[in-house]
């Protein structure tokens, strides 16, 4: 058959489809997945027969339009991420329960590292901070002159609540990508936190202070920190899967790996949005400190009876 | 299917049973639709600060938030929309998936997620030497979210002229030969008339004809081999 006749004979056809394509409102005719394979059916045709190229871009151009129009995605809707966090991360924390595990031991483990050394040798916390940032922590937290203690104004609320999510779902996501660099980009950023934390809570109560502290940190600490160690498990994974690919291309394995992560970076992301409400809301009121341990420690354990029947058993 | 030297097609198995080709944007072109979506979302940012520096504290406050919300969800809010961000749909790309189908929100937020990594240590880097060892220009990010960028227009449609004179070649051609005088034809009309006829030049001791003619006779040939009139 010649080219024009197959033009010819199909082209009314060829029309129909490509309004179909492109009528974005109304829901797909019953008949455009047929449509679709004859589409599919006529371009291989007139590759095997040589037809112009003009005329095999068409068709091409077809094929892909209907692909695109028939497997639509949702778009972005802020359910689909709820329902991914819902329907998959239980299941994710028990897919990649040796990467969270390493994680988790490392991060406390150098904390205590850095706690103990501080506690024997207070002035080693100058090795982890400089002084300004020091004496900072000691106003910010001194019983006496308290900047944390005294009722802040909303205003200030909202400001911290700014930095909070700014900052710490910033470094979630950092250490994330970072991940990829073979695990270095996650794995600094864990350790010098892990070991910041410890060195910073030994001085706190070297000095004293720490009721004041720990009535702060302890109610959104729960969930941020294990945010934390989850981004960078999560970032972890995809780095060591280039490391070590094991029986599939690097290429397939970091696609793979992502895939799997991908529940675990938006939980550590809802779980950091709880923590800076909490913290820039909860942490800071003026009450007394026993209701801030009492909620501190329902969250702690239900973030870890989450976490650890997540990653010992995959269901809650 | 087999690859045409200089276009960088690459050709993708559906299950239909059929190959599409699609072309992989690279990176000037990339670099174009990023800085402008940069332009974009500076701008937007630097208009918000200023509103709410009005607020005092609160607005500070509130400002990092639309900063952060900019700075990790525009991408994500576009791409997983329709796969273009305003810089791509200015520069005719688009996000698919790496086997040519739409990209959900899935592999949209990884691919957008690991821009730390192909940023690193400044500039995208790492992520303009990782699209420069590839085919599909893929960065760490497409790497991992499993997408590509393409191209979204490459089609452009030419029709051979329809003239009355056809004429049945002399000569025997093979398909192939066919096939380049019928891509000449079409692509005719994109080309000045000297061009034309110096193009057709180069077959004119096969055609026994020279110059305006000899593509005259061409595009005759052409007309024959895709059955006009029949």
């Amino acid at each position: 058959m010649k080219q024009n006749q197959f033009v010819y004979i199909n082209n009314e056809r060829w029309q129909i489809f490509e309004n179909d394509c492109a009528d974005f409102q109304n829901p797909l005719p019953v008949e455009f997945a047929k449509n679709y394979r004859r589409i599919c059916n006529d371009l291989s045709i007139a590759r095997t027969r040589h037809y112009s190229p003009s005329l095999i871009d068409k068709l091409n151009n077809f094929v892909r339009l209907g692909q695109g129009r028939l497997y639509q995605g949702e778009g972005f809707k802020l359910r689909s991420l709820l329902n991914l966090f819902r329907q998959t991360f239980i299941q994710s924390l028990h897919e990649n329960r040796f990467y969270l595990w390493a994680a988790l031991v490392s991060f406390w483990g150098l904390a205590i590292i850095s706690y103990v050394w501080v506690i024997v040798e207070p002035n080693a916390v100058y090795l982890f901070l400089d002084i300004d940032s020091v004496k900072k922590l000691e106003t910010m937290y001194d019983p006496a002159g308290s900047v944390q203690s005294e009722s802040r104004g909303t205003d200030s609320d909202v400001l911290m609540f700014g930095i909070y999510i700014y900052n710490n779902i910033g470094i979630a996501f950092q250490m994330f990508g970072g991940g990829a660099l073979f695990c270095v980009g996650a794995l600094i950023p864990l350790l010098f936190n892990s070991f910041y934390f410890g060195a910073v809570t030994a001085h706190i109560v070297n000095l004293g202070y720490q009721d004041n502290f720990f009535s702060f940190v302890i109610t959104h600490g729960s969930f941020e920190l294990t945010a934390i160690i989850i981004a960078g498990a999560a970032g972890c994974k995809i780095g060591y899967s280039l490391l070590n690919p094991g029986q599939y291309s690097r290429g397939y394995a970091i696609k793979q790996a992502g895939k799997s992560v991908l529940p675990l970076i938006v939980g550590a992301f809802i779980m950091l949005v709880i923590a800076a409400v909490i913290e820039a809301f909860w942490s800071p009121l003026d009450i007394p400190s026993l209701f801030k341990y009492v909620t501190g420690a329902i969250c702690w354990f239900y973030v870890l009876s989450v976490l650890y029947k997540g990653m010992r058993y995959g269901y809650n | 299917m087999k690859f045409q030297g200089l276009d960088n097609q690459i050709f993708l198995k559906l299950p239909e049973g059929v190959s599409i080709n699609l072309i992989p944007a690279g990176i000037t072109v990339r670099s174009c639709a990023y800085l402008y979506d940069f332009l974009i979302r500076t701008t937007i940012v630097a208009v918000v600060a200023f509103c709410f520096q009005l607020f005092g504290k609160a607005g500070v406050g509130l400002s990092l938030i639309v900063y952060f919300v900019i700075a990790w969800g525009y991408y994500i809010f576009f791409e997983a929309k329709d796969g273009r961000t305003p810089g791509k749909k200015k520069f005719k790309l688009k996000v698919v998936q790496d086997n040519g189908l739409p990209a959900t929100l899935n592999h949209i937020i990884i691919r957008n997620l690991l821009r730390p990594a192909d940023s690193f240590p400044f500039a995208y880097a790492l992520g303009i030497i990782t699209m420069a060892c590839g085919k599909e220009f893929k960065r760490i990010g497409d790497w991992c979210g499993g997408t590509i960028v393409i191209y979204e227009e490459n089609f452009v449609h030419t029709e051979i002229e329809s003239g009355s004179e056809i004429s049945a070649p002399e000569i025997l051609l093979s398909t192939e030969e066919q096939q380049v005088i019928i891509a000449f034809a079409e692509r005719s009309s994109t080309l000045s008339s000297q061009r034309q006829a110096e193009l057709a030049n180069i077959l004119s001791k096969v055609l026994n004809v020279a110059d305006e003619s000899a593509n005259e006779k061409l595009q005759q040939m052409a007309r024959f081999y895709v059955g006009q009139d029949i």
